[in-house]
């Protein structure tokens, strides 16, 4: 299963960073079950259990601040934190772990024990990124499924929600009515901006990749929010011609990074994370530039826009570029700090 | 138990005629006979208590009205009269007569009687008795007046206090009445040589010693926001690698201890010391009374042993500080923080973040930038979530900053446990050369220091709650 996804992914790559629309005659991908949604369906001795935990302990500790010396990879302190939040996942009662002396018990997992040693395996010896081994990340107050070919939402990107609950607070009109998530992923911010909006507003979730337009219904559906959220499958506003000029708002996380700099990316990101999402070209605005033009003429007058960027430099040539070569286009633009002071956002309004 | 005496009352009242008469004479006066000794009425008729909570029921209707409006005021009026037996015995009168106090296993019903009497004294002085009362009549005052719920939050304010005086009150004087109903039953078991009821009762008279001697222990935890939830927080003092080892032994103790007392523990914050320990962690812990307790443990935290990180093997003398934060209820007018008013921070920033980085760290610190005071969350798996957690932490300790200035401004206010330095030094853990934990407020001690660091710290709390308190009301 997995392998064949891996090679799903290396056949469709290509494709993608030709950036043209991928044809796929297969039926759509079937998205994993994050582990803590799994059936309790195994059983491990409470000792079996206690040793793999053990034996994971004592292989993030080897660790050290090596990963993190090499390419800002996580150290112990953090592999062990993840140590703790894969128990909490795998494991029915994860108190009954720090109990002593019941050697006798038995305990239900989610995954088998084997499957448990190969998935810290994976996470300290392949450096996969945690939220794949686990099928699942924490975003805002989701639970996103995520796996192999959709990126994991960053924590940064939290704020974009912030910014259209803002918006919607300052102009109640932009609640009621269409906005779009281009290149959603996961869906976490498609899903988060729907619940924002409520009842009267609807989001169309776009996405060029079939594993993570899977991903992100089967999100969409885990928030019953399939009246609200649509997902559809493109590149950017080409499945969206049907709404031109009738958008009260868009958001993006679109790949920013400069291409020459994707090589030497943190493992978790280089080595799992889908390439589609995180290469933004030459200087990694050309899809920022193709979404500011996309906005333009799919924004209704006073529409809002938030875009992501690489920072603080990629925020000013997003910024400049709006105002010099698309004058008149937009208004009240802003660029807006993540949580760690690094300029990330561009918002404004369509004049 | 009730159920067994209620039949054995039964079958006493038909043998005594006289007593039904005295029964129904006085099941009028039941109230009185709950809260008031007015001379007047006991001279009136000799009065039994078994009567007449036996015969509540063929009273019922002239019970309801009773329990009507008049009902609170006439509790107000009278709370501050003792109960007493059919001969006038009162709480104050068991005390004055200075029975001694026998073990527990000892069935002597005056042994039991002096012990039930001394709980309720305590009891009573814990509550402060004499200001209960005046506050239950100005509450009351303030009940009566007819625009009251003019205000609504302050009328609900003033019906929950009311109510809450009213309630402890009652289930004193229920008590008192208890103790009052069992004496009289052995005496009357002993007129009639009824060796089963007489057994019976002083084994119920024991129930009541142990349930009362309970009871003392709650009675500690009378303060305002004791019931609620909490911080516990533990920083390392100076001392590099030693006091942070120190420091994580602390809090594993508060962990343990939550844990033995079934309180849930979560943890809010930990910064890991280099080598070895921690220099800061925050857990919260929620259950009832947990800040209550928690409390007693405000301060700086002693060790003293051969250190582990010391190739010379000297003997080393570190100090952790422990804070204890109320998480006060929807109830509590919390202070207002304004969103311009704080400064949100990743915790661990460094690198250009965004699609570059792929990390479950998401720890947050946010500072609220007019007092300075600062929290922090990073055990959360999200972002959203550790933000949400710090502010919670961040609006605990701006109340609490609240409730100290509150309590300067209040003349009332003498010293209590607010008042504690988060630096004086409250306890010593003594490794080596010689294996003791002393108490330096209590002079309590334990020379067991591994059960202590295990969490079994209950001792060190509960001499400190009564120590504390106890002084407290002699210097009012």
């Amino acid at each position: 299963m997995k392998s064949s996804r891996a090679s799903l992914s290396s056949i469709l790559q290509p494709v993608f960073s030709l950036r043209r629309p991928a044809f796929c005659s297969a039926a759509p991908p079937k998205p994993q079950t994050p582990l803590h949604l799994r059936p309790p369906a195994f059983r491990a001795a409470l000792s079996d259990l206690q040793r793999w935990q053990a034996w994971a302990k004592t292989q993030a500790s080897s660790v050290g601040s090596t990963f993190s010396a090499l390419d800002g990879g996580p150290d112990s302190s953090l592999l062990l934190r993840e140590l703790n939040w894969l128990v909490e996942d795998a494991v029915e009662h994860p108190a009954l772990l720090s109990t002593e002396n019941k050697v006798t018990a038995e305990v239900a997992i989610r995954a088998q024990l084997e499957e448990m040693y190969e998935l810290w395996r994976q996470r300290i010896e392949e450096r996969r990124p945690f939220q794949y081994v686990v099928g699942c990340e924490h975003w805002r107050d989701l639970i996103l499924s995520v796996e192999e070919g959709v990126l994991i939402p960053r924590p940064e990107t939290e704020t974009i929600v912030d910014l259209v609950d803002h918006a919607v607070k300052a102009d109640e009109e932009l609640r009621e009515g269409l906005w779009a998530d281009l290149g959603t992923g996961s869906g976490a911010l498609g899903i988060a901006v729907a619940r924002i909006l409520g009842g009267g507003g609807r989001v169309l979730a776009v996405d060029l990749s079939p594993v993570a337009a899977a991903v992100a219904r089967y999100n969409v559906e885990r928030y019953c929010l399939e009246a609200r959220v649509s997902v559809r499958v493109g590149s950017w506003f080409d499945p969206l011609k049907d709404v031109e000029g009738e958008l009260n708002g868009v958001v993006s996380n679109p790949p920013y990074i400069p291409s020459k700099n994707i090589h030497s990316l943190q493992a978790e990101v280089s080595r799992h994370e889908p390439i589609l999402a995180l290469d933004g070209g030459a200087d990694g605005m050309d899809d920022l530039i193709h979404l500011c033009h996309g906005a333009a003429s799919m924004l209704k007058p006073r529409g809002f826009f938030a875009f992501e960027t690489n920072g603080e430099i990629q925020s000013k040539l997003v910024l400049d570029y709006i105002q010099n070569e698309m004058e008149g286009s937009f208004c009240r633009l802003e660029i807006v700090s993540d949580f760690a002071g690094i300029q990330r956002f561009v918002t404004g309004y369509k004049a | 138990m009730w159920s067994l005496i209620q039949k054995r009352v039964c079958r006493k009242i038909q043998l005594h005629s006289s007593i039904i008469r005295s029964c129904l004479l006085n099941s009028v006066s039941e109230h009185q006979f709950y809260y008031s000794s007015s001379p007047a009425c006991n001279h009136t008729a000799p009065r039994s208590a078994i009567g007449a909570k036996k015969f509540n029921g063929l009273f019922s209707s002239f019970d309801a009205k009773w329990r009507g409006s008049s009902f609170m005021r006439f509790l107000s009026s009278q709370a501050a009269a003792e109960a007493s037996t059919s001969d006038g015995l009162t709480v104050g009168g068991i005390i004055a007569n200075n029975w001694v106090i026998y073990d527990e296993n000892e069935s002597d019903w005056k042994s039991h009687a002096a012990a039930i009497a001394q709980s309720i004294h305590l009891i009573k002085k814990r509550l402060r008795w004499k200001k209960l009362i005046s506050k239950l009549e100005v509450l009351s005052k303030e009940l009566d007046k007819p625009d009251l719920w003019d205000g609504p939050s302050h009328a609900g304010k003033i019906s929950r206090e009311h109510g809450s005086v009213v309630g402890k009150m009652k289930e004193v004087n229920a008590f008192e009445q208890e103790l009052f109903e069992h004496i009289d039953m052995i005496k009357l078991a002993r007129e009639e040589n009824d060796a089963e009821l007489e057994s019976e009762s002083l084994n119920a008279l024991l129930v009541l010693r142990r349930h009362l001697k309970e009871k003392e222990l709650e009675a500690l935890l009378a303060g305002e926001h004791d019931l609620c939830p909490c911080f516990i927080e533990v920083q390392a003092g100076a001392g590099g690698t030693e006091s942070m080892d120190w420091a994580s032994m602390v809090m594993q103790m508060y962990k343990r201890w939550a844990e033995n007392r079934h309180f849930r523990v979560s943890a809010v914050e930990e910064i890991p010391g280099e080598l070895a320990g921690i220099k800061r962690a925050t857990i919260k812990v929620d259950g009832d009374y947990a800040y209550g307790y928690a409390k007693a443990e405000v301060g700086a935290h002693r060790l003293v042993r051969i250190s582990p990180f010391d190739s010379n093997k000297r003997r080393h003398t570190s100090f952790a500080s422990v804070a204890v934060i109320p998480i006060l209820g929807d109830d509590f007018s919390h202070v207002q923080i304004n969103e311009s008013d704080l400064r949100i921070e990743r915790y661990r920033s460094g690198g250009p973040g965004g699609q570059h980085a792929n990390t479950t760290d998401s720890a947050v610190r946010i500072t609220h930038i007019p007092t300075g005071v600062t929290a922090s969350s990073q055990n959360e798996r999200s972002q959203h979530q550790n933000k949400a957690s710090a502010m919670a932490v961040l609006q605990s300790r701006l109340d609490q900053l609240e409730i100290v200035r509150q309590a300067q401004i209040n003349a009332e206010h003498t010293q209590s446990l607010t008042d504690i330095n988060f630096g004086s030094q409250i306890r010593s853990y003594v490794l080596h050369p010689y294996r003791m934990v002393k108490d330096h407020r209590t002079e309590y001690e334990v020379s067991d220091p591994d059960s202590v660091l295990q969490g079994d710290v209950d001792g060190f709390i509960l001499s400190f709650l009564s120590a504390s308190l106890d002084k407290d009301i002699e210097d009012d």
